[in-house]
């Protein structure tokens, strides 16, 4: 009987059902699209915070990095030579990077080594690198990476340099005003000492308004051929997709010792830039890794922000939608006092017509939340494809989210409309009143 | 003039209509009420802050440090005069930091190092990523030193060094600096010493100059660029660069959150203006039953349907009034949450919303209304 009468309530008065399925789904597919673009928000901004490259640098462990600023100083011809031995990384072991824990989280890395050449009698830093380098790792994966991905700043005319190529390299525009020169053209290089080292072609032209665009690039090949130091590389940046720091991270980053067993543990297996850092060197025993703050700490900042707005965002949808889906329910159960006053006048009881009253509006909540929740699906990759170019991840766990919501706010949202049953008088309400 | 007696008559009992309804089915009122609150409140709220985002996001990103230097034109030294005569001509309100940087080759022990006088408050401001362990210099002569410098000549905060050097016009100084703090970038400031600039001043006996003048302004690239050609047209003497590292991936990544915000608030805004209509017509369509009353009285299609578009005109009203003071705490509280900063108010958007919500609210009474008013009074007053 009573399976009948709710079959008999959703097939006979169509409108009605529709209409709270209807709400709930709306409500549901605002709730699901939130839900599942705020669980990917930060992955997907923080791949677009790649775009102001690297986040580390691996340099030889001793006094490589601090020679960095005697470049600078050398240029502009200020400092007596420094007297400091160079010291070197191998560029057959760089590979090692892709190869720890967090492999998965290097985005690229790009070797480097600079040396200094003399081009129309003018001494310039030459920056040997890996342009766009296809690698087969021992473990079978391959990965392409090289510098063309992680300078997505350059403004380039005319092509990046290609690894292969011993004979192009890459002028930035400061040096092209200077040498007069354009893409396609070619000049000698000598070294140093005065050997000659041929000629090269330019096959780019960058702008990147830093102090590389009064240096030639070129394939890491041919600088190590210049400076006689064949294998060998400088320093490595690498971009790695990272958790923004907290408290763990900041005491780990200090001294990874002082943490007890469960903390290093989660420390190590948690994809902080430290824990990053310390992995590379872990493989790279010979190198140093320094954090770049000024790219890691303005990363964490903005995906803090950015998860925060969107949670905030999202929490306020849900209290929207259930407000919204809970306001219909009233409505429609309001609506119904005239039938609730005929099943109360023939003796039903009010208990057995809320259930039935209920029964139904889960029904037509649930058949409206389904659909909802494969709408909001369409909704969450509409903005995943239109503003990051990639699919949002749907994850399981929005599903309960919203079960739970759906139940929660369709039996609240009935609750005023519940007493208002309980108080009615079926003679008032069948009278027309 | 009988017509027009007519007419008032007509008014005054639209009106006696329109407040009995409105009184008298309270809490059916209220439902209505309240849905059409909540879609004015989502819509204020949220447009609000779509609208702010820009400003605040790309206060966040001035983290990233300088997106714009002064050097001068000639390949010299930059006067600081002129970089303060070029400041005039930034807006005041975009601009976060604006900090000199001289460079200076030093000795300590016969060996080379660089010194960088600067101005220590201005770059907390533009280089907030900096980590100092120990003290930001206060005293005179007090320094930071870079953290590679520091471990190379095993420096510790407290401890004094004698320095010596030659300044440009070939004269040898000598002096003491104390470290306050070593300072952590992961950048080439690793390797230097940081000096306040008077200190320095003091040093070499030259004053009024710097190598590169750092400036952060939280402005876009196109701003950017015009604010530079500016510089360099009223102050010949300075070359005003974007830093492009900064400012090419600040307008890609905040573009993409520029796009995000708004798609979300669309998206937001449609399904809760469906949501408002269908509470409407829910509301609306429950009296079929008074308006099959009301035509069976003699009341015209149009007395009707005008009667209900006043309803919902009130009702949208109201409703967008209050959800306006809603949205707008709503979007305030967002903001102070996420920015700690609190989002630029436009009033102006208050009646645009009730002005919409107003609208929404009538057109889904139209509907229902003239569903209802097609069918055969005598038919819904028998009970279908």
């Amino acid at each position: 009987m009573f399976w009948k009468m709710i079959f008999g309530a959703l097939t006979r008065q169509r409108g009605k059902p529709l209409m709270i399925a209807f709400a709930v789904g709306l409500g549901v597919s605002l709730a699901t699209a939130m839900l599942n673009v705020m669980f990917d928000v930060g992955d997907k901004v923080n791949q677009e915070l790649k775009t102001y490259g690297a986040n580390l640098i691996v340099a030889p462990r001793g006094l490589a990095a601090f020679n960095d600023l005697y470049d600078l100083t050398e240029d502009e011809g200020r400092t007596e030579q420094s007297a400091r031995p160079e010291q070197f990384l191998n560029e057959a072991d760089i590979l090692k990077i892709k190869m720890i824990f967090w492999a998965h989280n290097i985005v690229d890395f790009a070797p480097y080594l600079d040396t200094r050449v003399l081009a129309g009698g003018e001494a310039i830093t030459m920056t040997g690198a890996w342009f766009d380098r296809h690698l087969d790792l021992p473990s079978g994966e391959t990965v392409d990476t090289g510098m063309n991905r992680m300078k997505s700043w350059w403004e380039v005319q005319g092509s990046f340099a290609r690894d292969e190529s011993l004979r192009e390299v890459m002028v930035g525009t400061e040096l092209a005003k200077r040498m007069r020169l354009a893409v396609g053209d070619s000049f000698t290089l000598a070294a140093p000492d005065g050997r000659d080292l041929g000629q090269v072609r330019v096959c780019g032209i960058f702008h990147s308004g830093g102090e590389e665009d009064g240096r030639v690039f070129a394939p890491l090949a041919l600088a190590q051929e210049i400076a006689g130091q064949p294998g060998k590389v400088q320093r490595v940046e690498v971009s790695a997709l990272t958790t923004p720091e907290n408290e763990l991270a900041r005491r780990a980053a200090q001294n990874p010792n002082s943490l007890s067993a469960m903390e290093w543990e989660t420390w190590y297996c948690t994809c902080y830039i430290s824990s990053v850092a310390y992995q590379i060197e872990e493989a790279l025993p010979e190198a140093r890794v320094k954090t770049v703050l000024q790219v890691a700490q303005s990363e964490g900042a903005i995906l803090q922000k950015t998860q925060l707005l969107m949670l905030l965002l999202t929490l306020l949808s849900l209290i929207c939608s259930a407000l919204a889906i809970s306001n219909l329910v009233t409505a429609n159960v309001m609506e119904r006092s005239a039938e609730v006053g005929l099943l109360k006048a023939v003796g039903a009881h009010t208990g057995a017509v809320i259930l039935l009253i209920m029964t139904e509006i889960l029904l037509s909540a649930f058949v409206g939340a389904v659909g909802g929740y494969c709408m909001g699906l369409g909704f969450a990759q509409l903005i995943g494809r239109t503003v990051f170019g990639s699919f949002v991840t749907a994850k399981a766990l929005v599903i309960p989210i919203v079960a739970v919501l759906v139940l929660l706010v369709t039996l609240i949202g009935s609750l005023p409309a519940m007493r208002m049953l309980f108080l009615l008088r079926p003679t008032e309400v069948l009278h027309g009143k | 003039m009988p017509p027009k007696t007519l007419k008032t008559k007509n008014k005054t009992f639209l009106f006696r209509m329109l407040a009995m309804s409105l009184v008298r089915r309270r809490s059916r009122m209220a439902v209505a009420l309240v849905g059409i609150a909540i879609g004015a409140t989502v819509l204020l709220g949220m447009v609000s802050i779509s609208y702010d985002i820009p400003r605040q996001m790309s206060l966040e990103f001035r983290s990233y440090g300088a997106n714009m230097v002064f050097v001068s034109a000639a390949g010299a030294q930059v006067a600081l005069a002129d970089a303060e005569q070029a400041r005039k001509l930034l807006p005041a309100e975009q601009l976060v930091g604006m900090t000199p940087f001289r460079y200076l080759n030093i000795r300590h022990n016969r060996v080379p190092y660089t010194a960088v006088g600067t101005d220590f408050a201005a770059v907390q401001k533009t280089s907030p990523y900096w980590q100092v362990s120990g003290e930001w210099p206060k005293g005179p002569n007090e320094v930071l030193a870079g953290a590679d410098a520091a471990e190379y000549a095993r420096l510790k905060p407290g401890m004094e060094l004698a320095i010596d050097g030659v300044n440009s016009k070939g004269s040898r100084f000598r002096g003491k600096i104390r470290v306050s703090g070593v300072v952590k970038t992961g950048g080439k400031e690793d390797g230097f010493f940081f000096m306040a600039l008077p200190d320095m001043e003091k040093l070499t006996g030259e004053s009024g100059v710097a190598d590169v003048i750092e400036l952060s302004l939280s402005a876009a690239e196109a701003d950017l660029k015009q604010l530079a050609g500016a510089v360099h047209e009223t102050v010949p003497s300075l070359e005003a660069r974007l830093v492009r590292r900064v400012t090419q991936s600040e307008a890609a990544v905040l573009g993409k959150l520029k796009m995000l915000v708004t798609l979300v608030t669309g998206i937001v805004l449609v399904l809760t203006m469906i949501c408002v209509a269908t509470t409407m017509m829910t509301v609306v369509m429950e009296r079929r039953y008074e308006i099959g009353l009301k035509k069976a009285l003699g009341a015209g299609s149009r007395a009707i349907a005008r009667e209900f578009l006043a309803e919902g005109l009130v009702l949208g009203l109201a409703g967008g009034l209050l959800g306006g003071v809603c949205g707008l705490l709503f979007a305030q509280l967002i903001s102070v949450e996420v920015f700690a900063r609190t989002v630029s108010l436009r009033l102006n958007f208050i009646p645009v919303t009730v002005l919409v919500s107003a609208l929404v609210t009538m057109t889904a009474c139209f509907w229902p209304v003239r569903r209802a008013m097609r069918v055969d009074p005598a038919v819904v007053l028998r009970g279908e």
